[in-house]
């Protein structure tokens, strides 16, 4: 029975580990957040690291999903005279869904398990404990600068990945589906309204979230040697993105109700 | 007066107990020299007088002040007067030695850059790495790491300092020049405690010994009273007889 049993209770365990350390996390950000000193070069620094260098996969990923839906709705629709639908489609469901779900999980294999091993190496080596030695905060030199970038900087990659992959989606209308340049871009227009923008733009703090806090919390609880900065960082990874998929499920319905009772 | 006070200390990780009961004390300007076999635990009692390990029951007092249940904001004050200078050096791997060294000044002092600069200069004098300043750690050899380790500890003029295998990997010249440093250390009034196992330095630097095994302090005494004790655990440890 034990047998049986043991594997269960050990991943309980771990959810309860898990749900406990994130939480203790978040009140020691909240707690160290609003006392001096702030740094601002750090943060600043991981805008960069965070943004400025993932923007080249989120063009990437972003304008080819643009292209690739308006090819998929396009030859789809064809049959039934559907095309004209075609950027109405794009665009809304870049805006409320693609847009920040693929630029989030993007960010979230790129940046959250780039924070997860470098936060596990530093621990590793012994560079968090003389952080805290020299009288220093690993919180506020390691975790809330990492916190604040992706707060900061996914809502604008997610912006710029809407208008890449309705960039992209045009491309494709104008050049292989035959739609006349200036009528795709006003349908865009016409459906890019402020409800689809901001419903997904919303998301984009929660996301930011469920990114750095656990790709943190994994780093930080490195123990032992280098195999279990691997193991953090799939951690990272996984937990990142699973949260980001539910979350953008529960995050979806929840603006649904909101907008109805707008 | 003692300035450092350890009571009782009893320390476990998960169901290992580290350490059962072990105390003593260190008294102000004293180097003691914490000595036992590898994994007897002596790091970990030093972790806990800096608070990056927290003991299950016992008191710690260092300058009279209970430090077992600081909180993080309490520790980070104290840790500008007591430093610990890690085995391997715990190196900001990302950040030149100027930038690790001048680390402490710019946290916890208003020192203008000029004067940062020249501070950093005279102690990378002092351990003879003067030209280093540039370098990143992953550039330098494990010596140096460790002696960069070491004054990035001593920048801030701290009362107490814990050395952690000071010597431990450095070649005789180097290891001369450690003892030279904790010396003058001693003699300006620096409380310290020093792990090793490098057992010329401890003669050469302590004042007194404890020796730790089976998660006790089992022998603890001046240098003069172990030479004096031939059948003493700490000489039988130093002549290879026991672990």
């Amino acid at each position: 029975m034990n047998k049986v049993t043991s594997p269960l209770i050990l991943w309980i365990e771990e959810q309860l580990y898990f749900l406990g350390g994130i939480t203790l996390l978040i009140r020691d950000c909240l707690r160290e957040g609003f006392r001096k000193p702030f740094y601002w070069n750090l943060l600043v620094e991981q805008i960069y690291q965070i943004g400025v260098r993932s923007f080249p996969l989120v063009f990437v990923t972003s304008t080819t999903i643009g292209m690739v839906m308006a090819l998929q709705f396009g030859f789809g629709l064809e049959k039934f005279g559907g095309k004209p639908y075609v950027p109405r489609l794009v665009a809304s469901t870049i805006f409320r869904e693609i847009g920040p779900m693929f630029t989030s999980l993007m960010l979230a294999a790129r940046v959250g398990a780039g924070m997860a091993s470098e936060i596990g190496s530093m621990v590793v080596t012994q560079q968090i404990d003389a952080i805290r030695a020299l009288g220093t905060s690993p919180i506020k030199k390691i975790v809330l600068p990492r916190i604040l970038a992706c707060l900061i900087i996914l809502p604008l990659l997610v912006a710029m990945a809407n208008v890449l992959g309705n960039a992209g989606g045009w491309l494709i209308g104008v050049s292989e589906l035959g739609l006349d340049p200036q009528f795709y871009y006003r349908r865009i227009l016409d459906t890019a309204n402020i409800k689809d923008y901001l419903s997904g733009f919303a998301k984009t703090f929660f996301f930011a979230l469920f990114i750095s806090v656990p790709s943190c919390y994994f780093g930080l609880t490195v123990k032992n040697g280098t195999q279990e900065v691997g193991m953090a960082t799939r951690k990272a990874v996984v937990t990142s993105s699973l949260l980001i998929l539910l979350g953008d499920f529960f995050l979806a319905k929840l603006f649904w109700i909101i907008e109805k009772w707008l | 007066m003692a300035v450092i006070e350890v009571q009782n200390f009893r320390k476990s990780f998960g169901t290992k107990l580290v350490h059962e009961d072990v105390s003593f004390y260190v008294k102000k300007g004293e180097c003691l020299g914490l000595v036992g076999g590898s994994g007897a635990g002596k790091s970990v009692i030093l972790r806990s007088l800096i608070g990056l390990e927290k003991p299950d029951s016992g008191s710690i007092h260092i300058n009279d002040e209970e430090i077992t249940r600081y909180t993080e904001a309490n520790w980070r004050h104290l840790r500008k007067k007591v430093a610990y200078a890690f085995q391997g050096g715990a190196l900001f791997d990302s950040m030149t030695v100027f930038q690790n060294l001048s680390y402490p000044l710019k946290e916890h002092t208003q020192l203008s850059q000029i004067e940062i600069s020249k501070k950093i200069q005279a102690q990378l004098a002092d351990f003879g790495l003067s030209g280093i300043e540039r370098l990143y750690p992953n550039e330098l050899s494990g010596g140096m790491q460790k002696r960069v380790g070491l004054a990035r500890a001593m920048m801030l003029e701290p009362e107490i300092i814990l050395y952690d295998e000071p010597t431990a990997g450095l070649d005789p010249y180097n290891t001369k020049k450690i003892q030279e440093l904790i010396l003058n250390l001693k003699t300006k009034g620096v409380t310290s405690i020093l792990v090793t196992h490098d057992m010329p330095t401890a003669f050469a630097v302590c004042d007194k010994f404890a020796f730790l095994k089976d998660k006790v302090i089992k022998e603890q005494g001046t240098i003069e009273q172990l030479k004096n004790k031939n059948d003493g655990l700490i000489h039988q440890f130093i002549e290879g007889n026991i672990l």
